[in-house]
């Protein structure tokens, strides 16, 4: 006698199809079919018991109220990214060669652990800390490449734009970047490590103005613009049209961020 | 602004479907609940593609589904779980022998999050498959449309799964001493 076929079962498992005389005769069949339907049964069951706990209905109702009513975008900005690009492909190599030229980034100790706080945070600040979370997890992909310009053209061929980057030397090297998404829209990140350990750079479009829970410092005749939350410090500043928000550990004070970001400044071409 | 308002009316609703198909994609509930965040900020901002009186959920499931593969390619993951859309498990017969146990009775023995770790453990591509025909309820066409693949290939791989689910439950079940009517053997 011929079973029913697995396209059968699955018909009648979700109630599709009618029963088939053949389930009268077959008690093997009517016993496959009353387990297929009592695991169904048994991991609806389960799953019933999962619900989006209030305080993330809350995070993403502000969330949504912040992803409509901010400019999110960075400009030219292509909607997907996805594997690793053919480098320098299509880039003068004299223009990588000034852009390493012009950049110093000096980046100091940041511990690798990131935990965040149950204590609620800005949208904003936990895609951040997200971020900076993901480059410093073992596995996360990102493009692995010490050198600047080799980066550079990624940036260049992902989002369009080439962000402001270290010089390295005394002792930095460059681990990496990668492209994450930062309220809906593709962002540039990237990642040194030095002696003392790592760091994330963030690039993105929004105002430091429109991270909440952010308090403006001055350095320097500069406007920086502090936060920290969960373990995490994070201290932004304004070049050329865009946000860098350097992010580390919070055993890493605002101060030194601040004056890494200035150096940062201070060596790249004078901001809009 | 009323773009939003009606977003919010119709698809927050399906928030605690969103977040249990992460929960059963990427199998961390702080993971799920990032994913979720991006889902329906992705949602909100390709909303206008919307189709009123469309199955809002299942709109809701592949914006999420399509997100968890950019995560995924983000992040350096060997093996099947990197190529979700690509690698076909090789295939396995869904007809088994009976358990040999009362199932029914068997399966009320685990908790919840038991069951859930077991599916956990199958490949993403038939986890996915399982989450959203037995559990979201969605059809095949449905399910299919999401998964980019033909109704067929979600039959098989639901089939599979189920079949892989059963069997690793009911070992489970064996090794704790459950005996066929559900109960544990002295």
């Amino acid at each position: 006698m011929a079973h029913l076929s697995d396209e059968e079962f699955e018909g009648l498992i979700g109630g599709q199809a009618a029963e088939p005389a053949h389930l009268a005769e077959c008690a093997t069949c009517r016993q496959r079919l009353a387990e297929e339907r009592a695991m169904a049964a048994r991991l609806r069951a389960a799953f019933e018991s999962v619900h989006a706990d209030t305080a993330l209905v809350e995070r993403i109702r502000s969330h949504l109220r912040t992803a409509s009513s901010v400019p999110t975008s960075v400009p030219k900005a292509p909607p997907v990214i996805g594997g690793r690009p053919r480098l320098m492909a299509r880039v003068p190599r004299w223009g990588w060669v000034g852009l390493a030229a012009t950049i110093l980034l000096t980046l100091v100790a940041i511990p690798v652990s990131i935990v965040l706080t149950d204590r609620p945070v800005a949208a904003a600040e936990t895609e951040l800390v997200r971020i900076h979370n993901h480059n410093l997890t073992p596995g996360h992909e990102f493009y692995g490449d010490s050198d600047p310009m080799a980066l550079a053209a990624y940036f260049k061929k992902n989002l369009g734009f080439t962000p402001a980057m270290p010089e390295l030397g005394h002792g930095m090297k460059m681990r990496g970047c990668c492209i994450e998404h930062f309220r809906g829209s593709p962002v540039g990140s990237y990642v040194v490590d030095t002696p003392q350990g790592v760091i994330s750079v963030i690039v993105v479009g929004d105002t430091p103005e429109s991270f909440s829970k952010t308090q403006q410092i001055s350095r320097n005749g500069q406007t920086l613009w502090a936060s920290n939350f969960g373990h995490c410090n994070m201290v932004s500043i304004r070049l050329n049209g865009y946000t860098y928000c350097a992010v580390g550990n919070q055993d890493v004070p605002h101060d030194i961020l601040a004056d890494l970001l200035l150096r940062l400044l201070s060596s790249s071409a004078p901001p809009c | 602004m009323a773009h939003r308002a009606d977003f919010e009316n119709l698809a927050l609703p399906h928030m605690d479907a969103v977040y249990r198909a992460a929960v059963a994609l990427c199998g961390q509930r702080d993971r799920a609940e990032d994913l979720v965040q991006v889902t329906f900020v992705k949602a909100l901002t390709s909303f206008a593609s919307y189709e009123e009186g469309t199955n809002c959920k299942a709109w809701l499931l592949q914006i999420l589904r399509r997100t968890w593969l950019d995560e995924l390619r983000h992040l350096r993951v060997v093996g099947a779980s990197l190529q979700i859309d690509k690698v076909e498990v090789p295939a396995k017969d869904c007809a088994q022998e009976p358990t040999g146990l009362d199932l029914e009775a068997v399966l009320e023995r685990f908790s919840d999050e038991q069951v859930i770790a077991a599916l956990m453990e199958l490949p993403d591509d038939q986890r996915l498959a399982l989450f959203l025909t037995d559990v979201a309820g969605l059809t095949g066409d449905e399910a299919a449309e999401i998964m980019d693949v033909p109704v067929g290939t979600i039959k098989s791989r639901t089939c599979r799964a189920r079949a892989a689910l059963r069997e690793s439950l009911a070992s489970h079940a064996k090794d704790m001493g459950f005996g066929k009517n559900g109960h544990g053997t002295p």
